[in-house]
Parts: C-alpha cells; sequence; structure tokens
C-alpha cells in the first residue's frame, strides 16, 4: 500500500517533468530509497509494473534502485557511523544521543530518461 | 535522452505541507497529527481527550478514515466541528488532502486542530500534513515490537500516548522495554502512559496538551 502511494506520486512527478522536456515515452527511472523510508524495492518494483501501462511509460519501461543504509552523525562527538537494523540511534564511541539522521530517508528521484 | 532531477519524490507534498504550517503558525493554532496502528483505541482516546479539551480550548477535528464515517459522527456528538476524509482505500492522508477541507473551519476562532490520520504507523509517518507535531498512539496490546520496527515514527513524534495501561497485567508489554527502546530511538519524548476506558493518567496528557496549544496561540 505505502508503496503503491509513493509509486503515484512518482507518476505525478514524471507526468510534469516529461511534458516539461517534451519526453512521451519514459523508458528508465533511478531511485535512490533509503532504509528508513520503510519502502521496500521489490513492492516498488511490482507497483511500477501496475503503473507503467500507462502510456506515460514505454512497455518495457524499467525502474532502477539504489538502496540506502541508514546513517548518523553524533551532536556531541561527530562522528558518523551505520545506525544498526534502524533502530540503534546512540552513538557507537560516546554514547551521546543526539543523533542526527544524515542518510536513510531519501526518497529521491535521481533522473529518467525517455525519448 | 537524460533528465537528472535529483528531487524528492514527495517534494509536492512537502510544499503543500509548507504551506499549511505556515499558515498554521500566522493562525496561532496547534494542528496536532495523531497516528497509530489499528486497533491501540485511538477514537476513543480522541473522544475522551476533546470532552476534555473542549472546556479549555477551541478545538476542532478532521477525521482521516478509509472508507467510514463512523468516527466522525462519534466526534459531532460531542458538539466539536469535525470533517472527515475518506482517502477512499490509500492508507494514508497527504497534504493536500488536509489542505482542501481547511475551509471548513474557522480557523480565527480556533486553537486546536487535531488530524486524526488512518490507521497504520508506516504509510502516514512519510507523508508530511504540515502538523506542528506528531502524537503516537501505542497500546499495551500490540507488544514492545512496534517500536523498534517503526523507529522512524517514534523518532519523529513529539509526544507518546501509551494507552490502554489498565490492560497491563494482561499482557506481555514491558514498561522497562519501552523506556530502553526510547532511549536507543528518542531520548526525552514527552510519554503519557494512560487509559482511554478507565480515565487513568489523562489529566496529566490534557493539561500538557491544553499548554502546548495555550503557549502557541501566545506566541
Ligand atoms: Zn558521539
Amino acid at each position: 500500500m505505502h508503496e503503491m502511494a509513493l509509486m503515484e506520486s512518482l507518476v505525478d512527478v514524471l507526468a510534469r517533468e516529461a511534458d516539461r522536456h517534451n519526453i512521451a515515452r519514459i523508458k528508465k527511472v533511478k531511485l535512490t530509497v533509503g532504509a528508513l523510508t520503510h519502502a521496500l524495492p521489490d513492492a516498488l518494483q511490482f507497483a511500477f509494473t501496475v503503473l507503467r501501462e500507462q502510456p506515460l511509460f514505454a512497455p518495457e519501461a524499467e525502474l532502477e534502485i539504489e538502496e540506502r543504509e541508514t546513517r548518523g552523525r553524533c551532536g556531541s562527538c561527530g562522528v558518523e557511523f551505520a545506525v544498526e537494523g534502524n533502530f540503534g540511534f546512540l552513538c557507537p564511541d560516546c554514547g551521546g544521543f543526539a543523533i542526527e539522521i544524515i542518510q536513510g530517508r531519501e526518497l529521491q528521484i535521481d533522473y529518467f530518461e525517455g525519448d | 535522452m537524460q533528465i537528472k532531477l535529483g528531487q524528492n519524490l514527495l517534494g509536492a507534498n512537502a510544499a503543500v505541507a509548507g504551506e499549511i504550517r505556515r499558515l498554521m503558525e500566522e493562525k496561532g493554532l496547534l494542528l496536532l497529527n495523531l497516528m497509530s496502528s489499528p486497533g491501540a483505541g485511538k477514537t476513543t482516546l480522541l473522544e475522551k481527550t476533546l470532552a476534555a479539551v473542549k472546556e479549555r480550548l477551541r478545538v476542532a477535528v478532521i477525521e482521516g478514515d478509509v472508507a467510514t464515517t463512523k468516527d466522525a459522527e462519534r466526534i459531532a456528538r460531542l458538539g466539536i466541528p469535525v470533517v472527515q476524509i475518506n482517502t477512499h482505500g490509500a492508507c494514508h492522508l497527504d497534504a493536500a488532502m488536509v489542505r482542501d477541507v481547511l475551509p471548513a473551519f474557522d480557523l480565527d476562532n480556533l486553537d486546536l486542530l487535531i488530524v486524526e490520520n488512518v490507521g497504520n504507523l508506516v504509510c502516514p509517518a512519510e507523508f508530511d500534513l504540515g502538523e506542528a507535531m506528531k502524537v503516537v498512539v501505542l497500546s499495551t496490546t500490540e507488544g514492545n515490537d512496534k517500536v523498534p520496527k517503526y523507529p522512524l515514527m517514534f523518532r519523529e513524534a513529539g509526544a507518546l500516548l501509551l494507552n490502554k495501561i489498565d490492560l497491563l497485567p494482561f499482557t506481555d508489554f514491558r514498561l522497562d522495554e519501552l523506556a530502553a527502546d526510547l532511549g536507543q530511538i528518542h531520548p526525552g519524548l514527552p510519554r503519557f502512559d494512560l487509559s482511554a476506558r478507565t480515565g487513568e493518567g489523562m489529566d496529566r496528557w490534557i493539561d500538557w496538551l491544553s499548554n502546548q496549544a495555550e503557549e502557541r496561540r501566545r506566541r
């Protein structure tokens, strides 16, 4: 469900951008997806196969997904670290818990291709 | 031809949420986004909360529901302005849905506007509604695993309501485990242990909430 809603947002953005750049058929889309978004790549792919039935896409349009792990930066000592299991928001070095999320929330459209 | 975008998938939603946030600040109105998994007792909790805060604050509700109007009817019976958004099956509200119902309210004469989001913890976390604060409802019958499973929700929350504490003896829910998990995800998160059914612990939450709204109005 979550993934379908996200992919519908993707179609909204792509429809607008394709129009702006005079692209009639989209052949490829590249996304970056952070682990903290809980968007599962398989489910995104499935949603994409449903949505690419629209004339905006070429029938064999492809979705590439780059996954990003969750990373934090400690507000006390500045160390950057992987947030294990999306859960440990504690600094592994100093035990500080003022952790800024620096990666993992991405839901970004990097580029699309078409003609 | 390749077109570089580098733009957030939810950029359009974020822009609308920003508009709503500015409007709420201008009106000195506290917009609360109330979230939970299904069965956490959110609607009963909301009903009891509204019955108490309406003595102190001018409050209204936006009710998000997948299909039915049952919850909205329960709130209207309290004499509180309520507008229902039917998501027609979607698992979350988005900012545009909220923006579109705002004209139904007299925003200049409100202190608190509560959005009851659709019942799940995944999708609503991704969609900013322009709220000043997310409030998450967790219940003792759901078990401890919700917190580590949906860390983003608990990290972004401005308050956590632990509902159904009257049922604690009948569940395997552990308060010390919850405290330890929250210590990892969101230390210092205001937490209210309560039972909407028995009323236990409700006063502390009502006071806190009323203070938040009153503070905002004075700003
Ligand atoms: Zn540190």
